[in-house]
């Protein structure tokens, strides 16, 4: 082992600041989005263990917890470049409101048409090691065994489950082909505009009834645990990919 | 608007005046050290910048039982560094209450070459597998959240992290970036075979070592393969499945019949000290190991083409074979006080 003091960390350092403040006194002409995303079941507030929702299949199912990552946001507009946000994972917990609310600053001004994102973690952070902030796997959304992360999630129960407790449990994750769990979606706005020193707020749905709907629609009496990456998690996977639903956008 | 640039410059400066005085106490940086002729490690110390108190900090951890449920098993209890960091006499490991795990402890070392860990592969980069042992209810037990409030609450911890960090508050990815930068640096390349190939001094192999070789490089380097005595990649060696613990191995992980029952080629560096063998430590001595290569190999179709036919060697080829194996132990590190647990605080 070698050892030196470190004084180069000093001028990237100094380097580095007259950058950041380049960069950030040219972003003037820019706007805020707040986004909100309320979690439902169908068109009605999702309410946690509970309250028991009808399914396509017409089982009554309770919902106990329901998480997701949401991830890569960009807007796009007309004959432009998309904007994405920078170091963009989410974690949205049904239980915990705090995470429903997302804000993204520094946004150039303009009229937005579409918002694409990534339902569940790309492949690059999973085998980046330890991360921390809502990458960090205390949260939860993590598996140990067979590493990487769980990209959306939903523990039940329904008396139509032959399980102990009547409990479902899907926990879909898995980066490796033929299981990748990611995937991509976009929804179109009606011309959501950002102005400068402004906030504007775009308002989603997470509809957990996809999770049993299109294009399988799921029997929680015989489906009622996926917990690997496998071919019923890529099932369910395809069955969420549209939960993410436009609600309103308000222009400031 | 020009005035304002200079004014946010002149602003600047002083606060890069400020922070760098924080920058210039920053800590004595670690070289890590590339064996020669050595391949380029698997992990970047890049994303963790290596320090001696990062690499003193993970060196406490790794031997203090903080990290179990009831304050009883570090990860030392099951990586002993005089058998190159993995436990001596246990089949399977035994983790907290006694209770007993379902594989042989791995050998820690070398490890920033390794592309995944763990014997089938499950886990994708060193800084991530700690969170194994500590939450796996028969090793350590522990919830993350509980370990992090315990390490929080303790003014030893937080004076330890804040010299690493430069920030006290203790996390799951400071955790695993400072057990990382211990176990990382866990090398092994100074044994007798490693002073031959480097032409140090005047070492050499004895005819039998001699022999013992070039039997190892027709029958066993395809898999254990120079010079870190693995390639790295999961093969089934024709051992039995065990009907008790009933492990298929890489199977469970990409849920792939191909990899029915092929388990990680472990190097063999160290091979002397760190009986007992194979993922369920079945076979106790190398000779026996021997014997499985040459008379034990089970037929079954995941087997690798090279042992469909049984290993083919005389008496003298075994003796000669595990006269080379020693010769891959290596003294330095397996006697190496940095290894050892720190003695002051
Ligand atoms: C109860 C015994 C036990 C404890 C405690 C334990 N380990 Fe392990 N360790 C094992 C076993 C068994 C394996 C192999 C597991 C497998 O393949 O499923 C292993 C594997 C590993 C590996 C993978 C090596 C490789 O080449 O793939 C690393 C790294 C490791 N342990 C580090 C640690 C650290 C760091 C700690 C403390 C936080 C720790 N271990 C605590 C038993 C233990
Ligand atoms: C086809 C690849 C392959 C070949 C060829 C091969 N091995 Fe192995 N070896 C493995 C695998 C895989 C394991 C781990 C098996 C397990 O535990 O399930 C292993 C395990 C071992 C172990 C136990 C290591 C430990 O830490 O538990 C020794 C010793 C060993 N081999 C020696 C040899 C020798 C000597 C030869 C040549 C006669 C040889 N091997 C040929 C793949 C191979």
């Amino acid at each position: 082992m070698n050892f030196r003091i470190n004084i180069a960390n000093r001028i990237v350092f100094f380097i580095l600041f007259l950058f950041a403040i380049e960069f950030f006194s040219a972003q003037n002409n820019s706007g805020t989005l707040k986004i909100k995303i309320h979690p439902v079941f169908n068109q009605t507030q999702l309410i946690l263990s509970d309250h028991g929702y009808i399914n396509t299949h017409g089982d009554s199912v309770y919902i106990d917890d329901f998480k997701f990552y949401l991830c890569k946001l960009c807007l796009k507009k007309e004959g432009a470049n998309s904007f994405c946000e920078v170091e963009s994972y989410h974690l949205v917990d049904a239980e915990d409101s705090v995470t429903q609310t997302i804000v993204i600053k520094n946004i150039p001004e303009g009229t937005y048409s579409n918002f694409s994102f990534n339902i569940g973690v790309d492949s690059l952070k999973n085998v980046s090691g330890a991360l921390t902030g809502d990458l960090d796997p205390i949260k939860g959304m993590y598996w140990a065994w067979n590493t990487g992360y769980i990209a959306a999630r939903i523990i039940g129960h329904s008396k139509v489950c032959k399980t102990l407790h009547n409990e479902f449990e899907f926990h879909i994750g898995g980066y490796l082909s033929p299981y990748n769990s990611l995937r991509k979606n976009s929804i179109k706005l009606d011309d959501l505009k950002i102005v400068s020193s402004k906030t504007t707020v775009l308002e989603l749905y997470a509809d957990v009834a996809e999770w049993f709907k299109t294009p399988v629609t799921i029997d929680v009496s015989k489906t009622n645990s996926v917990v690997l990456p496998n071919k019923q998690a890529m099932i369910m996977a395809n069955n969420y990919s549209d939960m993410i639903k436009f609600k309103k956008s308000i222009n400031p | 608007m020009k005035y304002k640039r200079i004014h946010i410059l002149v602003l600047s400066a002083f606060v890069i005046f400020i922070c760098s005085a924080f920058i210039f106490t920053n800590e004595k940086e670690i070289k890590f050290f590339v064996p020669k002729g050595w391949p380029k490690p698997n992990y970047d110390f890049k994303n963790n910048p290596l320090t001696l108190n990062g690499f003193d900090l993970g060196k406490e951890l790794f031997y203090d039982p903080i990290l179990s449920s009831d304050s009883s098993i570090s990860c030392a209890s099951c990586h002993l560094s005089f058998t190159a960091f993995t436990h001596a006499d246990h089949k399977l490991s035994h983790g907290i209450q006694g209770l007993i795990g379902t594989r042989n402890s791995l050998v820690l070392m070398n490890l920033v070459w390794n592309k995944s860990f763990m014997w089938d592969g499950g886990v994708n980069n060193l800084e991530v597998q700690a969170i194994n042992p500590i939450t796996n209810p028969v090793e350590m037990n522990s919830k993350l959240v509980d370990v992090i409030a315990r390490l929080n609450s303790s003014s030893k911890y937080r004076r330890l992290f804040y010299k690493a960090f430069k920030d006290s508050v203790v996390n799951s990815q400071k955790l695993f970036k400072s057990l990382a930068q211990f176990t990382g640096n866990l090398v092994s390349y100074n044994s007798k075979y490693d002073s031959i190939m480097r032409h140090e001094g005047n070492v050499e192999f004895t005819v039998s070592e001699l022999n013992g070789y070039s039997v190892f490089k027709k029958n066993c380097s395809s898999c254990h393969t120079e010079p870190l005595f693995t390639n790295n990649s999961f093969e089934n060696n024709g051992l039995s499945l065990d009907t008790v613990l009933k492990d298929f191995g890489r199977m469970k992980v990409t849920q792939s019949k191909s990899d029915s029952l092929k388990f990680k080629v472990p190097s063999l560096r160290n091979i002397e000290f760190s009986a007992p063998y194979f993922h369920d430590g079945r076979v106790n001595k190398l000779k026996d190991v021997l014997e499985h290569y040459t008379s034990g190999v089970i037929q079954s179709p995941t087997l690798a083409s090279q042992l469909k036919q049984n290993v083919n060697l005389t008496k003298q080829d075994k003796k000669d074979l595990i006269a080379f194996l020693k010769t891959l132990t290596d003294k330095y590190f397996l006697y190496n006080l940095q290894y050892r647990q720190n003695i002051y605080q």
